[in-house]
């Protein structure tokens, strides 16, 4: 029979009659302990041996029980000192006699309580006397005296016969000996070991590593491999992986370019003609003199919009686009216009594309996204923060109903797993009809809001210079990714409070 | 948005019918106003969109449900009584000049009611009264008005002027005591709320009639005429900025209480020849009720809704909304000339009357379909060259981090031991933010290492290596740029380990340079964050993009590191 080296030398150490621990084979074998484990097992696996295991006590003395070996146990310290006082012969005084036997703090204590347990004397008022006992027969202290001696080796069963059980436990209690459990495999050749080793085992050739010199040379074909231990888990690496949100907005980069979407780009800081005017927000909406707005203190004002634009958004936002429009009975200033501001929605960019402003004119049909940060200035909770990531989207094309804009969601949100979207006409200043979307948690089975929509009102595109339908929508990547994965709070994500775990831990998206 | 808290039973007993809670509540939904959950006094919290103004009541939600339901079809006007009372407007404030009015008679107010009508006007003053600056709502106990005869044998009136802050006294509501217009808007508890709307006025608006000062708008009326349940005529007076919003105001406020039972009664607004604003030496009939007409086609509605519709139900929709239509034939097709209620502030365009006949269809019941429209989808440039970067950094063993662009001078600046004036990278005049709301964020970030090494200081407790980087955008003023903002993507990316070093980090810097084909130098340069004779421009294909470099000891520990870091700075489109 062929085995590896290490099997052989375990197998020939083994014993028929007698089960033998392993850590003795091995040293008889020259192995390392873990080595011989591993052959042994697998010898048993081949039933050539048995392996059992067999637990014993280890009695050790604690670092207390250890200096009362040389020390001698506090009572018996006080006992002597109270003879050597006298006290004997009538009661003295127990201060004179702590001092004598050099005891304080806790040892005080000890001395005393075991000192009257023991009937060394007896306390009373104060007043100490001794009994006529012989200390040197104490048990406690010869039990020291014997686990000192026997040190590591030390068992129950090696001491039994000269400690008894209730003595070990007192010394336990006291805390001066540890008793702790050691469990140790025995081996034993079995019958098919026994009939093996007399036809004769010899080793074939093992090797831990393949080796650059074992494959060049073909001896690889002759040796084998030693087994490793392949359910142990390896030491930690840090790996490099994406941001969670991050691979959250690649998704749904995904799903929209396989929905015939092209990615828009532009400034982040934009002056609010685009931000806002250009979408038929009245200058004097709440949101635009809201505190939730960024405004640059430095610089202040873009130079230049186009003045033939300006002239056309001022018209409409005045006057109103056709004949039945009426505007707004608001003032529009294009000087607060000019004004720059990190932008609070990513529809700057829709507005930057539809005029031309930044691809040039733009033939039907057409579909665009982004997904990109935008910026305000809202109260912090779990699920806002001052920047975030918008997705928006629109679909440029002849004659588009309501229903292609249903569709179109129902469509995109069926690609995260949510269905059963519900409409809920809204009010948006830029578009007409609007809708609000809500869809239900897969996990909770809540209703929530998961996006806002519409087709943009005439006017807002007749003064961009857009004469067929426009349709639009947006929503925070962060709530998508807060319904798509259940988080909950996602102000530990993005920023720089993030927790390295949490980016070295999260299930990756896909 | 608003939110509105109605009584359901008051609900039902307004609208007519049996419906139970959650039937009621559904159909709200149908109509934009969405539950958000109930009072202390069992009422519905209703959220909605701040264009249907005229739902800003029970009564106008009930209004809406009764056209909804088809109960109500077709515009409604009240009928109004002549006028006897004239508002004289004279020498009225220049930045507060509009007025309008009404009278409601014969009203029983239940606490219901008056609970009410008080919330529409606070709501009112919430949205288009745009916190009482365009519009201020004044309602007084008609009975305690006393007019003279403006002229002999005319009607009796009030006047809309102005007074000196300091010489008039009054009795404010909710106060017991006779106090100046000044002292109210310094010490008065209500008053004091609104004072910056007359802030810079050399003198404040105020409303006089034969007996004195009764009203000071838009900060608070006099208690002399305050309205309370036993109050059956009242006085309403609007003041503002614009004519046009204050008849809207007052149209919603008429047509809410004339659902109550009151009877409106018109009233006279007599702009003086020398008034300021636009409408001097006019006389206005108030309250306006006047009827705006939209034209729509038949086929925009289908377009837009996707569905084919009858005439019938196209009517009948335009009648459920509260409207009124004739069709006719002409050459553009069927066409719909529909009639507008005064209530009606949001309908700028005939596009809004489609989105009604939508809301009465029932948008709910509209079949989605995917549009038959193709294009060609892709991504652009930019984004996939961000894109390659971050995978070739991520492969690299980075961890992709996503930090702020808002900062603050200290972390971007200060902390790294450079100055804005430094011409360093990092270094530039940092975009600032206007009254920032808060100290942690007052700049845009000149570039993205500050971010990482915060990154690495809150992380001092998680295993090392830490190997960070961003790829993330960065701005500095420029004044050739149209918006005098460039903004760049940067790259940042550190190493942070007890082998961190120059060579660490170059290594990793060299094999992004070859992944797009650049050719990397490194000369020697000083920069503040950087130990001296460790840092090193990054060229690329012979351009000056970056930094890189071992973090100075000073930087480490004044962000409590104990290990070193070297770091790499370069912009996205060196790589391109």
């Amino acid at each position: 029979m062929q085995l590896p080296d290490a099997q052989v030398a375990v197998l020939k150490a083994a014993d028929g009659g007698e089960n033998r621990p392993i850590t003795d084979i091995a040293e008889e074998a020259d192995l390392k302990p873990e080595t011989a484990t591993q052959a042994a097992f697998a010898l048993e696996e081949e039933d050539l041996l048995t392996i059992s295991e067999q637990t014993t006590e280890l009695i050790g003395l604690t670092d207390e029980g250890e200096s009362y070996v040389k020390g001698q146990l506090p009572e018996i310290r006080l006992y002597r000192a109270a003879l050597s006082a006298g006290a004997d012969a009538e009661p003295v005084s127990m201060g004179e006699v702590l001092g004598q036997a050099d005891l304080g703090g806790s040892a005080v204590d000890i001395a005393l309580a075991n000192f009257a347990r023991k009937g060394y004397g007896e306390l009373d008022s104060g007043q100490l006397s001794a009994a006529d006992v012989n200390p040197d027969a104490d048990p406690e202290q010869q039990a020291l005296a014997v686990l000192a001696e026997q040190g590591e080796d030390a068992t129950r069963e090696s001491v039994s016969g000269e400690i008894d059980d209730e003595t070990l436990d007192r010394l336990t209690d006291r805390g001066l000996v540890s008793v702790t459990e050691s469990t140790e495999r025995l081996v034993k050749l079995t019958d098919d070991g026994i009939t093996a080793l007399m036809e004769g085992v010899e080793a074939a050739e093992t090797v831990d590593k393949l080796t650059p010199e074992l494959l060049t040379s073909g001896d690889w074909e002759d040796v084998e491999f030693t087994s490793y231990n392949v359910e142990a888990d390896a030491p930690e690496l840090q790996a490099g992986r994406k941001h969670p949100l991050r691979q959250m907005a690649d998704r749904v980069k995904d799903v929209l370019i396989g929905m015939g979407f092209e990615e828009m780009q532009g400034p982040t800081v934009d002056a609010d003609f685009w931000i806002n005017d250009c979408l038929f927000m009245p200058q004097d909406h709440p949101a635009r003199t809201h505190w939730d707005r960024f405004a640059l203190e430095s610089p202040e004002k873009i130079d230049e919009i186009p003045a033939d634009l300006v002239d056309r958004v001022r018209t409409a936002h005045l006057e109103g686009v056709g004949e039945d429009s009426e505007g707004y009975h608001s003032p529009w200033d294009e000087d607060f216009a000019r004004q720059l501001a990190l932008r609070g929605h990513t529809t700057s960019l829709t507005a930057r594309h539809l005029s031309g402003e930044a691809l040039g004119d733009l033939e039907p049909p057409q579909r665009f996204f982004s997904v990109e940060k935008a910026y305000r200035n809202d109260t912090l909770d779990a699920t806002h923060l001052l920047e975030f990531f918008q997705i928006e989207g629109w679909v440029m094309a002849e004659n588009l109903s309501v229903r292609d804009l249903f569709g179109t969601f129902t469509e995109f949100y069926e690609q995260f797993g949510i269905t059963d979207i519900q409409f809920k006409p809204h009010y948006n200043p830029y578009t007409e009809p609007s809708f609000e979307l809500f869809g239900r948690h897969p996990e909770t089975g809540e209703l929530i809001e998961i996006g806002n929509s519409g087709i943009f009102r005439p006017e807002m595109l007749e003064p961009l210079g857009v004469d067929c339908d426009v349709m639009a929508w947006g929503l925070a990547l962060e709530r998508l990714m807060m319904l798509a994965t259940g988080a909950e709070d996602i102000r530990d994500v993005h920023g720089t409070l993030v927790d390295l775990e949490y980016l070295r831990t999260e299930e990756v998206l896909y | 948005m608003p939110v509105v808290d109605v009584d359901p039973d008051e609900l039902r007993t307004l609208v007519d019918t049996n419906k139970d809670d959650d039937e009621l509540r559904e159909d709200l939904f149908a109509l934009g106003l969405e539950f958000e959950g109930w009072t202390e006094d069992d009422e519905f919290q209703l959220e909605f969109a701040p264009d249907r103004l005229d739902r800003l009541s029970v009564e106008g939600i009930a209004r809406s449900l009764r056209y909804q339901y088809g109960t109500d079809r077709g515009l409604a006007i009240p009928d109004t009584n002549s006028a006897e009372w004239t508002i004289n407007v004279e020498e009225t404030p220049p930045e507060r000049p509009y007025v309008t009015g009404a009278i409601v008679r014969g009203l029983d107010l239940s606490e219901d009611a008056l609970d009410s009508l008080i919330q529409l006007q606070e709501k009112l003053h919430a949205t288009m009264g745009r916190q009482r600056a365009k519009g201020a709502i004044g309602v007084h106990d008609l009975t305690m008005l006393k007019g003279a005869p403006a002229k002999d044998g005319a009607q009796k009136s009030i006047t809309y002027t102005s007074m000196d802050p300091d010489d008039e006294r009054f009795v404010p509501l909710e106060s017991n005591d006779e106090m100046s217009p000044r002292e109210v808007t310094e010490s008065h508890h209500m008053g004091s709320v609104y004072a910056e709307l007359v802030d810079g006025m050399d003198r404040y608006p105020a409303i006089y009639d034969d007996i004195g000062l009764f009203s000071f708008p838009p900060i608070i009326n006099g208690k002399r005429t305050e309205v309370t349940e036993n109050s059956r005529d009242l006085f309403i007076e609007m003041t503002g900025t614009d004519q046009w919003t204050l008849d809207r105001m007052c149209a919603i406020v008429c047509y809410s209480l004339a659902a109550r039972g009151g009877q409106v009664e018109r009233v006279n607004v007599e702009y003086a020849a020398d008034a300021p604003g636009e409408l001097a030496g006019e006389t206005l009939d108030r309250p306006d009720f006047a009827v705006k007409t939209k034209t729509i086609t038949h086929d925009r509605i289908e377009t837009i809704l996707g569905i084919s519709l009858s005439d019938a139900e196209a009517i009948d929709c335009i009648e459920r909304s509260g409207l009124s239509t004739q069709d006719e034939e002409t050459t553009a097709g069927e066409v719909y000339e529909v009639e507008v209620p005064p209530y009606r502030v949001d309908v700028l365009h005939p596009i809004d009357i489609i989105d009604d006949i939508g809301r009465a269809y029932g948008f709910n019941e509209l079949e989605p379909r995917y549009p038959d429209v193709s294009t060609v989808g892709g991504r652009h440039d930019r984004s996939r060259l961000e894109d390659a970067a971050r995978d070739t950094l991520v492969g690299l063993g980075f961890e992709d981090l996503l930090n702020f662009y808002m900062t603050n001078e200290a972390e971007n600046f200060e902390r790294m031991n450079v100055a804005p004036d430094d011409e360093v990278v990092g270094g530039g005049d940092p975009v600032t933010i206007l009254e920032a709301y808060s100290e942690e964020y007052t700049i845009l970030r000149t570039w993205g290492l500050p971010s990482l090494m915060q990154v690495l200081e809150n992380n001092t407790h998680r295993q090392y290596p830490q190997q960070l980087a961003e790829i993330g955008l960065a701005a500095v003023v420029d004044e050739n740029e149209n918006t005098n903002v460039a903004e760049h993507r940067t790259i940042a990316a550190a190493i942070a380990e007890p082998e961190a070093s120059y060579e660490e980090a170059r290594a990793r810097l060299q094999i992004l340079a070859r992944s797009f084909e650049k050719d990397l130098e490194t000369p020697p340069t000083e920069h503040p964050s950087f130990i001296s004779g460790r840092a090193a421009e990054v060229v690329l294909d012979g351009k000056s993009v970056g930094v890189i470099g071992e973090l100075h000891p000073s930087v480490l520990v004044e962000h409590d590191l104990e290990v070193p870091v070297s770091a790499f700075e370069l912009r996205l489109d060196g790589l391109q």
